[in-house]
């Protein structure tokens, strides 16, 4: 089998000479999806020089390495903020990092390092702010002052994580609104939010990484951009790679390069990605015209705030794209978070280029490894879980029982919430006492009259902070924590948490 | 067909609403209520046209209210629009609609819950709430 990179059908020098004489034969990677399926992929191979592609969406690993230039007397900047947002200063004197999801610190999520980014790119002065660290050689102590990007130094966009092979499609299997980085979620699956252009993403069309490495030109926010690595968690093997790129923020268009915010998340910058895919060979030519319909993602249910959310389901582009998705027997509506119909004009954008000689191809320095190893953080403290902290000892009573026994358990064990079990052990409700007054003042009789039947619980694996955040979510002090069957296993309370704080500051 | 009723402090403990549907027949679907001991104003979905429109109007006016006709109820920004589908699937009615060239609302389905608005990451829609102010 010939080598990875292999230019059996066309070297990049012969691309370039086509390009400079004018008659490149470059399609977007949508037209060359449809001229392969009409004269095949053989043809195709043969006919087409070069395929680009496109996607625009939120890559919150982003930002722009900024050099302002010296005052007078100069500064060694220690903190430094732009529009208020922070910018990165374990730098030298004047140079900062101004990551995309920073926020500002007078306006909150509202406006981060993203909108900074698209103000500058506007040509819109922005308030940068400095305060120095005093030295013989750096005598300043504090600089105020507007900059635009025209008057810095460099402007450079270094974005260690963009474009994503693919991305996982996100559903809620609760009952309430998720707001995530995937948008809005419906409760009870109500909607399906997916990210990526299909047919159209860069490195989907080149999967195993035979044009793309170090070096690759790219179309980068309006301007040209490089790919300067493998982006960080890329995972070939999952087929969710990604690129790390650079790119001179001064050739740059805020039409492709957009401060974002997205609600109760954060700040983020979106940004437009373009590659061109030369069919260098054969396998670089089918894996160009593989269709929407043959590009598979998954579902997650982001319901679960787990590290590994469960599939819902495999789904292709296709599917995504019609806006109609089928989640548990139920037809949904399904929407993108990045832009489609920008996307498609970055593919275009890039083919006039080409077409028109402004753009020509670089051969990879070294192309992208097709095997990196995606590893979890492990923690390796001790961390207090749900069955660490729960009361084991639980005070429990049947649909049945009378409302007045329960009342005198109540009072008899001091407890506040009385998980109600069926006969088998399985939770069927709860009551609180403020349940078993409001039964005794409106004259109930049996538990099941009262009782809530909608019950919120815990796990006995999951996190202290993550049920201590449910508790405050749905305004209550309690919940059983449930085995799989939804066994009653303990309860976790308010108070079980506020023992926790006690006993981690080492009091008594 | 939506519009909006202000009350004066005179009518604002009258059933108008119940007196008009039952004198029209037309089952009327508050969309937004604000009601104050001096003044109230609703937002009123009318799912009716010509004539039985016309009447619910009249019945309205003859309970001693005033009625406006509200204009599009979510306005896009095209500047700010990105064409993602950020409001698309979030809208609990199906009102919005992605094309290659814009994002269409169909003001007939649009219950001015504002999904849309907080899920656009771009500030581009907005509840076009000033343009029927008095």
């Amino acid at each position: 089998m010939e080598a990875r990179g292999a230019e059996t059908l066309r070297t990049y020098e012969e691309i370039n000479e086509k390009i400079k004489r004018g008659d490149a034969v470059v399609m977007r990677a949508d037209e060359f999806v449809e001229y392969a399926k009409r004269y095949g992929v053989e043809k195709a191979a043969k006919d087409v020089d070069v395929v680009t592609t496109g996607t625009f969406g939120a890559m919150c690993s982003s930002g722009a390495f900024i050099n302002f230039g010296h005052t007078e007397p100069p500064i060694k900047m220690w903190r430094c903020w732009l529009n208020d947002v922070p910018a990165y200063k374990g730098l030298a004197a004047v140079d900062v990092y101004l990551g995309a999801t920073a926020v500002s610190e007078t306006r909150g999520i509202e406006y981060g390092g993203g909108h900074v980014i698209e103000d500058l790119v506007s040509g819109r002065e922005v308030e940068l702010r400095a305060e120095g660290w005093p030295t013989d050689c750096y005598p300043r102590q504090y600089v105020e002052t507007v900059i635009t990007l025209e008057e810095v130094n460099q402007a450079v966009l270094v974005n260690p994580r963009n474009a994503y092979q693919r991305y996982a499609a996100a559903t809620n299997s609760t009952d309430r609104i998720l707001y995530t980085y995937m948008g809005t979620l419906l409760p009870r699956y109500g909607n399906v939010m997916y990210s990526g252009s299909g047919e159209l993403n860069p490195l989907t069309k080149d999967p195993g990484y035979e044009t793309i490495g170090i070096g690759t030109r790219i179309f980068l926010g309006g301007g040209i951009g490089y790919v300067i690595g493998e982006g960080t968690q890329h995972n070939p093997k999952a087929g969710m790679g990604t690129l790390m790129v650079r790119g001179d923020l001064k050739q740059m268009n805020a039409k492709y390069l957009r401060g974002a915010t997205i609600h109760r998340y954060g700040s983020t910058l979106y940004v437009g990605v373009g590659i061109p895919i030369p069919l260098i060979n054969r396998r670089v030519a089918e894996t160009a015209a593989t269709p929407d319909e043959e590009i598979y993602t998954e579902i997650l249910d982001y319901g679960v705030p787990s590290r590994s959310r469960p599939i819902v389901r495999r789904v292709s582009y296709a599917e995504l794209k019609s806006g109609r998705v089928e989640v548990k027997g139920e037809t949904v509506r399904a929407s993108s978070m990045s832009s489609l119909p920008r996307a498609l004009e970055i593919a275009e954008t890039l083919k006039r280029r080409i077409e028109e000689g402004e753009f020509t191809l670089t051969r990879p320095a070294e192309l992208l490894p097709t095997v990196r190893e995606f590893k979890p953080l492990e923690v390796k403290r001790y961390e207090p879980r749900v069955k660490d902290v729960m009361t084991k000892r639980v005070i429990s009573a049947k649909p049945a029982d009378d409302v007045k026994t329960v009342a005198r358990l109540i009072v008899e064990h001091g407890v506040d919430h009385i998980p109600i079990v069926r006969s088998d052990g399985r939770l069927v409700g709860i009551v609180t006492s403020w349940d078993l007054a409001r039964a005794l003042a409106e004259g109930k009789q049996t538990l099941s009259e009262v009782m809530t039947t909608k019950v919120i619980v815990a796990k006995p694996e999951e996190a202290v902070d993550v049920v201590a955040r449910r508790l405050l979510q749905y305004k209550i002090s309690g919940m059983p924590v449930v085995d799989e069957e939804y066994r009653v296993l303990g309860i976790v309370t308010t108070d079980d948490l506020a023992k926790l704080v006690k006993g981690r500051r080492g009091a008594p | 067909m939506k519009i909006k009723i202000l009350y004066t402090h005179e009518r604002v403990k009258h059933p108008v609403l119940s007196t008009v549907i039952l004198k029209t027949g037309v089952p009327l679907n508050i969309l937004e209520a604000s009601i104050s001991p001096s003044r109230g104003e609703l937002v009123v979905d009318v799912p009716a046209s010509g004539d039985q429109l016309k009447a619910v109007i009249e019945a309205l006016k003859a309970e001693g209210v005033e009625v406006r006709e509200l204009g599009p109820t979510i306005e896009v920004d095209e500047e700010k629009c990105v064409l993602c589908g950020a409001c698309v699937s979030p809208c609990p009615t199906g009102a919005i609609t992605l094309t290659m060239e814009r994002l269409e609302i169909d003001e007939q389905l649009c219950i001015r819950c504002k999904a849309c608005v907080i899920a656009c990451p771009f500030k581009a829609l907005s509840m076009a709430s000033t343009s029927w102010e008095a």
